[in-house]
């Protein structure tokens, strides 16, 4: 046991009551426990390390300490070309690597003078929302896995199988797909793609409702993660916070509706953000529901995009990319909406060579996860891995 | 008509055999449930776990090692025999090597009680469901030796909330017990499965006769769940909170000793249920007509085959528990245990006195 | 009160819920899934079941455009250097020699009827560093350089892991490049005759135009 130094923090106890309000005591001659949960730890999602002050059972503080799977993309970037860029987006969220793909895409086109073709887009974004679908149920999973629930882990990765297959049927590989391409695509999908994706659609949607009788409304489950982890709106917004943990928190906040790209603005479909009927506004339940719907939502997606997408005989989806990716000069900043919030790129191109300047990519996992040390005041431990199994971090992107 | 007049006949006759002046027969006595526990835990214990958790998560559990992974246990009790000894540096060394001891001796002592059949109980003890039950709460103190003893942050943290769990756990446990001690008017274990025997096969077990039967069967159920760690209730072996709770630190051979206990706990509190409630090794078919099916299935040799085969089939359940729930927190834990169990036990209780007393 | 008891009815109806899902596949354990690949019409017919495949004995094929393990038909590549140039993790080593004019014949077209300029002794990819983008295969002018379906390699000593796909021994490199000095001293000669006879120069081909920087390969 280490004991830390006479400061405030050794006469300062922080402790939640039963009504989950955090209560401040002043105590005498208290010690502290340091734990490390990490960076090997079966529910940290990967490699992170997370220095607990635990007072008994209860954590004082949680900070993480991160870069333990820093591959240093952004200087990798300015010695590669433009198009050699996409397979390394991809392996910083890999468990989306299409969406991620998209982002960095859509953002160099914006500095190129190209109008991608319609059925490109519709495919990118069905391609985009299975891969949405595939890391949600990773998500959800995991999440089970946390609270010691096997069971609809298995079942999660048994359909997820089922999606990578079919990317890997279109784009030639299971998890790091190198598919959506600057101005276009790597191939185009193959002939049965349609008729098969709606039939995973049919199979998928009484999955769904399986996983969430066996997992969301199981009352335990509930009573783990109902309350625990409350971020109001305000300090979520103020943190940077994107995606599903900024809609767990009440904001109907969504890139595809607020800040369109691609085909969205033509597809109908909702936001799911919770009320406060069946979780807490901000707690974990709320994010873990919001992950759930948004898989129905997805399917809705799939289905309107395949209905409306073109069929054109002999396409090329890399007929519009030019032979030298040499962007205009200028900055520009593109975003998309991925399965765990805003990914965005950052270029600097100065007009003349086929590599950028400089590339930054904005991760949503790393802002998520800054809220770390608030949101852990006053937790147990138990919560403390429901909290960050709620977060839903995948720390190639946390730590690029 | 009582399905066997004759009680105990092996038993007695084994305790009566020497050989040379030496006990032998009493070894054999105490033997039988050990090597019944090796068994069983071996084959139905791990490797039915695996299969039942794989079938019910759509996977196929061990196949490669002998057909259908049949083998796969004794595989891994290969291995775990190979393993290197480790007791780290730092740890209470005495404490360390008496705690998986002591545990696994505080789950096989409850077995001196168990009648495996009309002609066989190690020891047929007027109290036998009071012994059985206090027996066991001996493993807490290995379970306390072996946290304290890894020294360890972890390790130390799992061994407390796994002995604050089964010390509040066992109040629920008894009064849901002695629900079905007054309904048997005794706490000998062979008198439980005599007045639940009788021609009409289940219709005399207790859960069937007493229309708040089920109340203390679900209650003793649940709390048994507890006393063994078992999920929802594993906090202790928290995987993934806690690495492996209070047996973080232990490795090959006192790693499968404190397996061993579990699953003997686990046989053990099935037992008692189907014991208790049941009819233990009464037979559940009924005389239909000409066919006299229970005087058919009754005997000693038959009552083994229905205890165990009770006992295998709680414990499919806990089983089936395991792998469907998450787990409490141990706040939730005890909630359920202080304000939920052990209220309805009372209540359960005091409707079974008034249930024997008129009717 | 009332939530005291409406927290228990949904704790066990909830619980039996999830209860009867689990034994439900319990009891679905007689079906297994099939290994169809996803392009089978069929596939969705033969999903039910336990849904595990023993590997390496039930294997899933892999579809048609699978980027997996790099294989280069050395017959058709012409060593343009271009997936060497493309490859970024730098995986491939291409080492080339000039073809003397009187060894076109001998080194012959490429399948699609282009003569063969270079040759290739040294074309070693290390499919350990491999990250199967597909980029050089994407740049590639002959498509000699193709992904095959192939995804389980592994060898016991790393040193084996770098594939040597050149066509030209060390011995038969050597004699090449020794032809190909023998040419340029056999050219320097002829054209000093010619200037050192005084005759007539003979005329310069027209000077080809500067080549422009979007369409050449200058070296980075």
């Amino acid at each position: 046991m280490q004991e830390l130094g006479k400061a405030e923090l050794n006469t300062t106890r922080i402790i939640r009551q039963d009504d989950n309000r955090v209560v401040i005591e002043k105590d005498l001659d208290t010690e502290y426990m340091v734990l490390s949960m990490g960076p090997q730890h079966p529910s940290t999602h990967g490699v992170l390390r997370l220095e607990c002050i635990t007072d008994g059972e209860v954590v004082v503080e949680a900070e993480p300490y991160l870069g333990y799977l820093h591959r240093c993309f952004e200087k990798y970037c300015e010695k590669i070309d433009y198009p050699a860029i996409v397979p390394y987006t991809d392996r910083m969220d890999y468990l989306a690597g299409i969406n991620t793909e998209l982002a960095y895409c859509i953002t160099v086109e914006k500095l190129l003078d190209i109008e991608i073709p319609r059925r490109v887009e519709f495919i990118r974004v069905i391609t985009a929302e299975l891969n949405r679908i595939a890391s949600h149920l990773v998500a959800i999973g995991t999440y089970g896995i946390d609270l010691g629930a096997f069971t609809p882990f298995l079942f999660c990765f048994r359909d997820r199988e089922i999606i990578l297959s079919l990317l890997e049927w279109v784009s030639g590989a299971r998890m790091l797909y190198h598919y959506v391409w600057i101005g276009g695509l790597s191939y185009d999908v193959p002939a049965d793609f349609k008729k098969r994706v709606s039939e995973f659609v049919n199979y998928f949607k009484p999955k769904v409702v399986e996983l969430q009788k066996l997992l969301t409304e199981n009352e335990i489950f509930v009573k783990r993660t109902k309350g625990i982890g409350i971020m109001p709106a305000e300090v979520a917004i103020n943190y940077g916070w994107s995606g599903p943990m900024l809609r767990g928190s009440g904001v109907k906040w969504d890139l595809r509706r607020n800040d369109p790209y691609s085909i969205y603005p033509e597809l109908e479909f909702d936001i799911p953000v919770p009320d406060g009927k069946f979780s807490d506004v901000g707690d974990s339940l709320s994010r873990h529901l919001v992950r759930a719907l948004e898989m129905d939502e997805s399917l809705k997606i799939i289905e309107q995009c395949l209905d409306k997408m073109p069929e054109v005989s002999g396409f090329d989806p890399r007929a519009v990319i030019p032979k030298r990716i040499r962007p205009k000069a200028g900055e520009v900043y593109g975003r998309a909406e991925n399965p765990r919030g805003e990914v965005g790129f950052y270029i600097v191109s100065d007009g003349k060579s086929t590599k950028p300047l400089r590339c930054k990519a904005r991760s949503s996992c790393f802002v998520n996860l800054s809220a770390m040390k608030d949101l852990s005041k006053g937790q147990l431990i138990p919560d403390l891995v429901a909290i960050i199994g709620s977060i839903d971090i995948v720390l190639g992107e946390v730590d690029r | 008509m009582s399905s066997s007049p004759s009680l105990n006949t092996w038993s007695d006759a084994l305790s009566g055999f020497t050989l040379g002046g030496f006990p032998l027969g009493l070894v054999i006595v105490a033997a039988i449930p050990l090597v019944f526990i090796a068994l069983y835990a071996l084959t139905y214990g791990v490797y039915g776990e695996r299969k039942i958790s794989a079938f019910m998560q759509d996977r196929l559990g061990p196949m490669e090692v002998g057909p259908w992974g049949i083998l796969q246990t004794l595989a891994d009790i290969l291995k775990l025999l190979q393993k290197e000894d480790i007791v780290p540096t730092v740890a209470d060394k005495f404490l360390f090597v008496i705690g998986p001891l002591i545990m696994f001796v505080g789950s096989f002592l409850a077995f001196a009680v168990l009648p495996f059949s009309p002609a066989f109980i190690g020891a047929d003890l007027n109290v036998g469901l009071f012994y059985a039950v206090g027996i066991v709460s001996l493993e807490v103190v290995g379970i306390l030796a072996s946290g304290w003893g890894s020294n360890n942050k972890w390790a130390l943290y799992g061994a407390i909330r796994s002995v604050a769990q089964i010390v509040s756990y066992e109040i629920p446990a008894s009064i849901a017990l002695l629900c079905g001690a007054m309904m048997a008017g005794s706490l000998s274990m062979q008198h439980f499965n005599v007045v639940q025997s009788g021609p009409y096969g289940f219709l005399h077990f207790f859960l069937f006769k007493n229309p708040i039967a089920w109340l203390p069967f679900i209650i003793y159920f649940i709390s048994s769940l507890a006393e063994t760690n078992r999920a929802p209730f594993d906090i202790p072996e928290a995987e993934s909170e806690l690495v492996a709770g209070f047996f973080t630190e232990y490795s090959g051979m006192k790693f499968a000793m404190f397996f061993l206990a579990e699953y003997g706990s686990m046989f053990m509190v099935s037992a008692v249920l189907s014991i208790v409630f049941l009819g233990g090794w009464a037979s559940p078919l009924p005389n239909i007509g000409g066919l006299a099916l229970n005087d058919m299935t009754n005997g000693p040799v038959w009552g083994a085959f229905w205890i165990i085969t009770k006992g295998f089939f709680f414990i499919f359940v806990q089983m089936w528990l395991r792998w469907t729930l998450p787990r409490l927190r141990v706040d939730q834990l005890m909630y359920l245990c202080w304000k939920v169990l052990t209220p309805f036990a009372f209540i359960a209780f005091v409707l079974t006195a008034i249930w024997e007393i008129y009717m | 009160m009332s939530e005291y008891f409406s927290n228990i009815k949904t704790s066990t109806t909830t619980i039996a819920t999830g209860l009867a899902i689990t034994l439900r596949h319990f009891f679905n354990a007689v079906k297994r899934k099939g290994d169809a690949g996803i392009d089978d019409a069929d596939f969705f017919k033969q999903v039910d079941g336990l849904c595990t495949l023993q590997y390496p004995r039930e294997v899933i094929p892999t579809p048609v455009n699978a980027r997996y393990r790099l294989y280069n038909n050395i017959d058709d590549c012409i060593g343009c250097n271009q997936c060497d140039r493309a490859c970024p993790v730098e995986c491939i080593t291409i080492e080339t020699i000039k073809v003397t004019a009187d060894d076109l014949a001998v080194c012959g077209k490429t399948s699609g009827g282009q003569q063969k300029r270079m040759w290739v002794p040294v074309f070693d990819i290390d499919v350990a560093k491999c990250m199967t983008c597909g980029i050089c295969v994407s740049v590639c002018p002959t498509d000699c350089l193709v992904h095959s379906p192939v995804a389980d390699f592994s060898e016991f000593d790393v040193k084996n892991m770098v594939y040597h796909f050149g066509n030209l021994s060390k011995i038969e490199a050597e004699a090449k490049k020794k032809k190909l000095e023998l040419e340029k001293v056999a050219k320097a000669k002829a054209a000093e005759a010619a200037a050192a006879s005084g005759a007539a120069p003979a005329p310069k081909p027209a000077p080809k135009p500067a080549p422009k920087p979007a369409g050449s390969e200058a070296g980075e």
